[in-house]
């Protein structure tokens, strides 16, 4: 038995078949995802906590949700994030114009309580993400709550309750329980360090850069008509731009979706060879900053040199 | 590699062992999450290492810093636990020390001490010729106020560190994105209005309206703690531990530099001053070293990002700028970390002196890339940081050149 095996007891077993279809299944859509990486999302499906997912810009935590919502044939319903972020956003909110006409309309001869019943029906509620995802019938829906770390401290301190139970208080209806607990991806691209309480409640996956092989493999997937010795330059280039010491250079390494986007550009261009020259007339696919195209200059050779 | 025999009820133990493992290493591993580990350990394939490994990494682990960590104590006590407790022994050396009786605070040793000698006539030393309460002459206080930290005697040291935090830094404020509902404001409150008018048959008597509410702006503070600003840190420390106070849970972010970057932030959230800046000692493995200001932003861009918040923080940079790395290097930290923040101020003790001009290369540097520069080496300037703070907020980042004030 190597070292990279478990025995547990005098069982040994093999890799498990749920996780392997899982990898199957969205590689089917295009999205790679590594053996922890299903593992996580595993997890979260079976054990029905949310997966909080947290790396740096452009590595795919996004697209894993909609992945995910693909190949599941669940319905994604995304909540975006901000600062300033309210519940009126996010979960529910009266439609207050159609309140208005209703009790407009009313006759006089009703009581003050009557109208209150009559204009606090879920018909004149306006459902935002959060009560969609509860409200959604089996097989229940992705519930994507993207960049989390941008929303302020009295939304995630709201979040708790909701992920915690799956349920929402509305003072004038009573509670709503999930119909069918969504399956919850949260992003987060660290501006901020969530609060402990709200990591509790989830699991955890932090998620790298894919490595050269995965990475060879999303290109060409996202990008048929991509030549394959192009391919592999794109995927020789980035990866040394994120894995050398002079990253640190630049204010943001090109992401995944980055990389596909320049390749994207040089099939556009008929690029059958990547130089210096059409690098540089191309780097801003792949950086949004002036001062990170300048920086890119100088190591231009160094990045382009033959692999060993 | 034995995981233990689920039979022989070793697999349980086993999670929990190194769960404790774990909390031991600084990691937040609760009852609850080793009982989640158990339960999604039942959901993976247990002759699959890695399936394994995940499954623990996503319940046991919630923050990115602690990934190295668990890796390590992973490989080890999967492979052998006693492997696992040299290697923590060796992540936190100080885990061996052992435990001495509770030491009294200072404050608490100097209570203790007045009680004990009441009336006792003894011959003072020089340094107490200063009294040490709270009712002293207004012109000590002026005299203190103007002191010099680095010239005053034990007594007056520890006196001026309490005036410090008596000081109150009052962050300027900025709109929040949430309302409140408020008499005055410029958006109705229709949840409000709408119960008004349910009330009232239709009709509204007021009209409930809300406004923007205001917060804080985010604080993000570099001490350095080097041989030269030893002193000067520990008294900045504690009157920043104070007057930022109601910030601790989110808003404020506090890191020493010496050689190395330190995140004070838990030191900092406790509430007492003396027993943070016993925590900091603790903490600060490079207290009166050298100095490398470059390789601490490059540390905090790496690791702790986050404490930048979306380029509204207010960064206040405590050295005298006597850096010993290349300025080169500390120039494009500099820009990155001027970029990031809403103002940059630079504290600098050096301004004592009126001739003070930054020609070492890292003062230099400094002196370009920050807003402001302030001197802050007396209580006089201390109180004064908080309008200048106000002050900067009021001029345009990038329209109007950079200025110092040498006051």
């Amino acid at each position: 038995m190597t070292e990279s095996e478990v025995k547990v007891g005098s069982v040994n077993l093999g890799v498990s078949p749920a996780i392997d279809g899982l990898i199957a299944e969205l590689a089917t859509v295009g999205y790679f995802a590594d053996r922890r990486l299903a593992t996580a999302l595993h997890l979260a499906i079976s054990l029905g906590r949310p997966l909080l997912l947290e790396g740096d810009p452009g590595v795919g935590k996004t697209e894993l949700a909609k992945a995910l919502a693909l190949v599941r044939q669940q319905k994604l319903i995304r909540l975006q994030c901000y600062d300033g972020l309210e519940l009126r956003d996010a979960l529910y909110e009266w439609n207050h114009s159609a309140q208005l006409i209703h009790l407009r309309a009313s006759s006089e001869q009703r009581s003050a309580e009557d109208i209150e019943r009559e204009v606090y029906q879920p018909r004149y509620l306006i459902r935002r993400p959060l009560l969609q995802a509860l409200e959604e019938p089996a097989p229940g829906a992705v519930l994507l709550i993207d960049e989390v770390d941008r929303a302020d401290e009295p939304f995630e301190a709201f979040l708790l309750e909701y992920l915690g139970e799956y349920q929402v208080t509305i003072p004038e209806l009573g509670t709503i329980r999930a119909m069918s607990t969504p399956v919850t991806i949260l992003t987060s691209n660290r501006t901020r360090e969530l609060h402990d309480a709200i990591k509790r409640r989830c699991l955890f996956h932090w998620l790298d850069y894919p490595d050269r092989d995965r990475e060879m493999q999303i290109l060409q997937s996202q990008v048929p008509d991509l030549p394959d010795k192009l391919s592999s330059q794109i995927t020789g280039f980035v990866q040394r731009l994120r894995n050398r010491p002079f990253a640190d250079a630049f204010s943001r390494t090109p992401g995944i979706a980055e990389s596909v986007e320049w390749a994207k550009a040089l099939v556009a261009l008929n690029t059958l060879q990547l130089d210096p020259e059409i690098v540089q007339n191309t780097a801003g696919v792949m950086f949004k900053q002036r001062e990170d195209i300048q920086a890119l200059e100088p190591l231009l050779d160094e990045l382009l040199a033959p692999q060993n | 590699m034995v995981l233990g025999d689920a039979r022989a009820g070793k697999f349980a133990e086993n999670l929990t062992g190194f769960g404790r493992m774990l909390r031991r290493a600084g990691l937040r591993v609760d009852t609850s999450r080793i009982k989640l580990a158990q339960q999604a350990l039942t959901q993976v394939d247990l002759g699959a290492r890695i399936e394994v490994m995940a499954a623990l990494e996503s319940t046991l682990v919630s923050r990115h810093q602690d990934r190295e960590v668990f890796q390590q104590l992973f490989d080890a006590y999967f492979k052998d636990p006693e492997i696992a407790r040299q290697l923590l022994a060796q992540l936190l050396p100080q885990s061996k020390a052992s435990k001495t009786p509770a030491q009294r605070s200072p404050r608490a040793q100097e209570a203790l001490h007045v009680i004990n000698q009441p009336n006792r006539k003894t011959p003072q030393p020089r340094e107490d010729e200063i009294k040490l309460d709270a009712a002293m002459s207004a012109s000590d206080r002026e005299r203190l106020r103007h002191a010099d930290f680095e010239g005053l005697s034990a007594s007056e040291y520890r006196l001026v560190e309490r005036l410090a935090r008596e000081i109150p830094l009052s962050l300027p404020r900025h709109n929040a994105r949430r309302y409140r509902a408020a008499n005055r404001g410029d958006q109705i409150y229709w949840p409000g209005l709408m119960r008004e008018l349910a009330r009232h048959d239709g009709e509204f008597l007021e009209i409930a309206r809300v406004t923007r509410q205001t917060q804080p702006l985010p604080l993000l503070v570099l001490v350095d703690v080097s041989g030269s600003m030893e002193r000067y840190a520990r008294l900045l420390l504690a009157f920043l531990h104070q007057a930022t106070h109601d910030l601790r849970q989110t808003r404020r972010a506090v890191f020493a530099f010496g050689t190395q970057l330190t995140n004070l932030n838990k030191a900092f959230r406790l509430d007492d001053a003396d027993a943070m800046l016993a925590s900091v000692n603790e903490a600060v493995p490079d207290f009166g070293g050298g100095t490398l200001i470059s390789e601490a932003i490059r540390c905090l861009r790496q690791q702790y990002r986050h404490a930048i918040v979306g380029n509204r923080s207010i960064v206040l940079i405590i050295s005298d700028g006597l850096d010993t790395g290349d300025p080169a290097m500390l120039d494009e930290q500099m820009a990155w970390l001027c970029g990031q923040a809403r103002r940059t101020v630079w504290l600098n003790p050096l301004l004592r002196y009126d001739e003070y001009q930054p020609l070492a290369g890292g003062a230099q540097v400094l002196a370009r890339r920050v807003d402001q520069m302030l001197a802050i080496h007396n209580l006089a300037h201390l109180e004064s940081l908080a309008s200048a703070l106000s002050q900067l907020l009021h001029r345009t980042k990038r329209s109007h050149p950079r200025s110092r004030s040498l006051s």
